[in-house]
């Protein structure tokens, strides 16, 4: 899809065709934007200049004029302020859909591969049946049942989101489950349930974290997607998908009142994707 | 083959009921009495009553669900409750479209995907721009390139139109292009053309990165491969090599990506159709979600969830087709 061509992600990616940037000092600068984003995110109320629901100017104000950096909307509201508190919904919507696949399927996934056995086989086959599904349409689907509202989205795009991460983490399990030091804890004689809590969680931990924080700008993207449809908050609170679809027919004579929320969406997107990317090489280079 | 062509389809079949049960779990959800929708506001409690008998909405649910499986078989999805109309009606009514859109920017991407992996592994010259602008397109979402698009390519520059598929759709077999090709319509073809290529390319570029990708590593190990260096030694040119050697046997991993991709294209086409005002089932998704016409949007996730999954085992079995070792 895109949304909805939502990017999905069955096949890992060759590594020399990303974003590279130059060396540690470059991984480090591009995952501090990861945290600066964040931060821009928590204080976003604070950052923004004006209050983004009422109308604050004349209308219409292209970027760059005084007073409003990003112009106004043609309803003379302040076309930053909306963005910023637009881009922390999105950003937050993002990391908790990120959150709860990693939770979920992380939990299925450690089942899954720490029992082996029929348990393997019934839970894979449950995670296959909802990976062969077309996600972003199903999230659709259950949005428009549930209606309108940002819970509601969340809890549509959760519920085709988390497969992924049972996949990934059940083959870390497996993979470092036959590794030399947990074979002579099993020796040792330690018990399964420490075995895993132990022995084999803490090697998970950074595939989870770099397959998360990549995936950051794909829910991003497929989020402000469903709002773009009208599937999230209601009006007047600033989104930036579905600011996009309001100021639509404007593109022509006001290009910026659409572009600007759809670029919030793209920058927020390449962030992700290149703290994603700085963050595995950071912690590849640590091993 | 046999086999495993049957468990292929097997899967496939197993995933459409599955499909087709989540969306009646939804519609059971979904807020709203059918009932009373059916029979209209103002209907005395008895007549609801006789509304829900007359549906079957008294009858336990797996009753039900067999009743909308039968129904939906028969091209039954219910009707709209914005057009009023029978949803498989409108389904058939805009599904040409779609499959236009969605397989002219098929086409679109593969290109840009050849051209992004070949500029790549052969170290092109000045393909360093090229791929940085294809790669910074896939982090936008498609929206933002199709509004783009019509900013520049409309608004500023008047070489494309805005929007819609600029001819009548009633066309014989709701193909604008195959249609105009057939009547010997030059003018019909192009005008077509220019309407199909800023949708096109919006929807185009996100796979387009995905099957490059891959399709890049794959030459990449192919081109260091002994059976290169052999070929290259005979004396082979280096054309040849290339197309022979180096193309053929890296086709594997992208062929399966394109086959997905593909399938997530009729995901994608929803957003793209509505930004174009494309008249296809996305667009008449995207104008049903504001009016919660539920009956409309399940028809729409079945038919193009339907799509995804039967194209995912065409694939799947066309593979097997080409490398036998597949089927094991």
């Amino acid at each position: 899809m895109t949304v909805l061509s939502a990017p999905r992600r069955k096949f890992s990616l060759s590594i020399g065709d990303r974003f590279q940037p130059a060396g540690r000092v470059g991984n480090v600068v591009l995952v501090g934007l990861l945290v600066l984003t964040t931060l821009v995110a928590v204080f976003a109320s604070v950052l923004a200049p004006d209050n983004p629901i009422q109308p604050v100017g004349d209308l219409n104000l292209p970027p760059l004029s005084p007073h409003h950096l990003l112009g106004t909307d043609n309803l003379g509201r302040d076309l930053l302020s909306r963005t910023l508190i637009g881009l922390r919904a999105s950003w937050f919507s993002a990391l908790v859909v990120v959150a709860i696949g990693l939770l979920f399927g992380g939990l299925l996934g450690v089942l899954a591969g720490a029992f082996g056995g029929w348990v393997d086989g019934v839970l894979m086959r449950f995670t296959d049946l909802f990976l062969a599904l077309p996600g972003a349409l199903v999230a659709i689907a259950v949005n428009a049942a549930l209606g309108p509202g940002l819970i509601h989205t969340l809890i549509g795009v959760c519920v085709v989101w988390w497969p992924y991460y049972a996949r990934i983490i059940r083959a870390e399990v497996r993979g470092l489950a036959s590794r030399p030091h947990v074979e002579a804890a099993r020796l040792a004689g330690v018990g399964r349930f420490r075995l895993v809590v132990k022995h084999i969680l803490p090697g998970v931990v950074p595939t989870a974290i770099v397959t998360a924080s990549l995936d950051v700008g794909n829910v991003v993207v497929l989020l402000a997607g469903l709002s773009f449809l009208g599937l999230g908050q209601a009006a007047p609170a600033p989104e930036l998908g579905a600011d996009v679809q309001r100021s639509l027919y404007l593109v022509l004579e006001q290009w910026w009142i659409p572009i600007i929320p759809g670029l919030a969406v793209m920058l927020l997107s390449l962030v992700a994707n290149l703290g994603g990317d700085a963050l595995r090489n950071l912690l590849a280079g640590e091993r | 083959m046999t086999r495993f062509l049957l468990r292929r389809v097997g899967a496939a079949a197993v995933l459409l009921v599955v499909l087709s049960a989540l969306i009646f779990a939804l519609d059971q959800i979904s807020p709203g009495d059918k009932a009373r929708a059916y029979v209209g506001g103002n209907a005395s409690p008895a007549a609801v009553a006789a509304a829900r008998h007359q549906l079957g909405l008294d009858q336990p649910w797996p009753q039900q669900y067999l009743r909308y499986l039968w129904n939906a078989v028969h091209g039954d999805l219910g009707a709209s409750l914005r057009t009023h109309r029978p949803v498989t009606t409108d389904l058939g009514q805009f599904l040409p479209a779609t499959a236009e859109l969605v397989l002219f920017s098929f086409v679109l991407a593969v290109l840009l995907a050849l051209l992004f992996a070949l500029s790549g592994a052969l170290r092109w010259p000045g393909t360093g721009l090229y791929r940085g602008v294809l790669l910074l397109g896939a982090t936008a979402p498609a929206f933002l390139l199709g509004l783009g698009g019509i900013v520049l390519f409309y608004g500023r520059l008047h070489w494309l139109p805005e929007a819609g598929r600029g001819v009548d759709t009633s066309s014989p077999t709701g193909f604008v292009l195959l249609d105009s090709l057939l009547h010997g319509d030059g003018t019909g073809f192009v005008v077509g053309l220019r309407h199909l290529l800023l949708p096109g390319l919006a929807l185009a570029i996100a796979p387009a990165i995905s099957i490059g990708r891959i399709l890049r590593s794959g030459l990449e190990s192919v081109y260091g491969a002994d059976h290169v260096r052999t070929a290259r030694a005979k004396g082979i040119r280096e054309s040849g090599v290339l197309c022979r050697h180096v193309v053929r046997n890296s086709l594997d991993a992208a062929l399966s990506m394109s086959g997905l991709q593909l399938g997530f294209m009729f995901a994608g086409v929803v957003i793209v159709e509505d930004v174009f005002a494309w008249p296809g089932v996305g667009y008449y998704l995207a104008q049903s979600i504001p009016q919660s016409d539920f009956p409309a949007i399940a028809g729409v996730t079945l038919l193009l969830g339907g799509v995804y999954i039967v194209v995912n085992a065409v694939v799947d079995v066309l593979q097997a087709a080409a490398d036998p070792r597949l089927t094991v």
